[in-house]
């Protein structure tokens, strides 16, 4: 499994975590086949440096949107403003069905970008699935 | 009163593999005891001491029941419910 992204996508999704310091920032990639085609920047809902949560109106209307763009939601991205790009507690709880190990959106990349140092933000993506997260590789055309 | 309920995939094991289901109620309350009649463990995923859980959002056509009357909302025939998992997480630890 790998996530392939334009130069330019990377760095929206950059543009957009940078925007939302102090705050984590959050988004959908929309894609095929491990390419990223969209790249959508969403609201965090319940803002706060060690925390986000996306509003559930606009998740459900990209949602839409990309079934509609005949496109999958292939990955999640948020920031840690101040963290490692990896996913924390919080993040592996929050990728299962409550109380279960069930993934919610078993096809789709948690990418995480980490802001501890602003001028040079890292980005890295995982899957999360059944209590194991593992590295995916991300290439950037 | 037929109303199309969409499975989100986490709960797909319990609906025997399908990704929309077909059931009748009045309101998300019913909507609930009818997805667990027909497929057992269906209620206790969806709520907890009667309500909706906390990360899991519903929507009628495309309206959230948050902003309506939540599980009381009323149904009516040919609606369309998806149950989506909210979106959540940080880098705080808990």
């Amino acid at each position: 499994m790998t996530l392939t992204f334009h130069k330019t996508d990377i760095q929206r999704i950059f543009d957009h975590c940078a925007a939302g310091l102090p705050n984590e920032s959050c988004g959908m990639l929309a894609g095929r086949d491990g390419a990223v085609e969209k790249v959508y920047c969403m609201k965090n809902a319940k803002p706060g440096p060690d925390y986000y949560e996306m509003d559930p109106e606009e998740q459900f209307r990209v949602m839409k949107d990309i079934r509609d763009a005949g496109l999958q939601m292939i990955g999640l991205f948020h920031s840690h403003p101040t963290g490692q790009a990896y996913p924390s507690s919080v993040d592996v709880a929050q990728a299962y069905w409550p109380g279960t190990q069930l993934p919610n959106y078993p096809d789709a990349v948690y990418v995480i970008v980490s802001l501890m140092d602003r001028s040079r933000p890292v980005v890295r993506g995982f899957s999360i699935e059944e209590g194991k997260v593992t590295e995916v590789a991300l290439h950037v055309l | 009163m037929a109303i199309k309920v969409r499975i989100p995939t986490p709960l797909q094991k319990l609906s025997n593999g399908k990704a929309e289901v077909e059931c009748s109620a009045q309101n998300i309350k019913e909507l609930v005891d009818a997805l667990e009649r027909d497929y057992p463990g269906m209620k206790e995923r969806l709520s907890e001491g009667g309500k909706i859980r906390r990360f899991i959002n519903i929507y009628i056509n495309e309206e959230d029941i948050r902003f309506m009357n939540k599980e009381d909302t009323l149904l009516k025939d040919g609606d369309t419910i998806s149950i989506v998992p909210a979106i959540a997480g940080g880098s705080c630890q808990v």
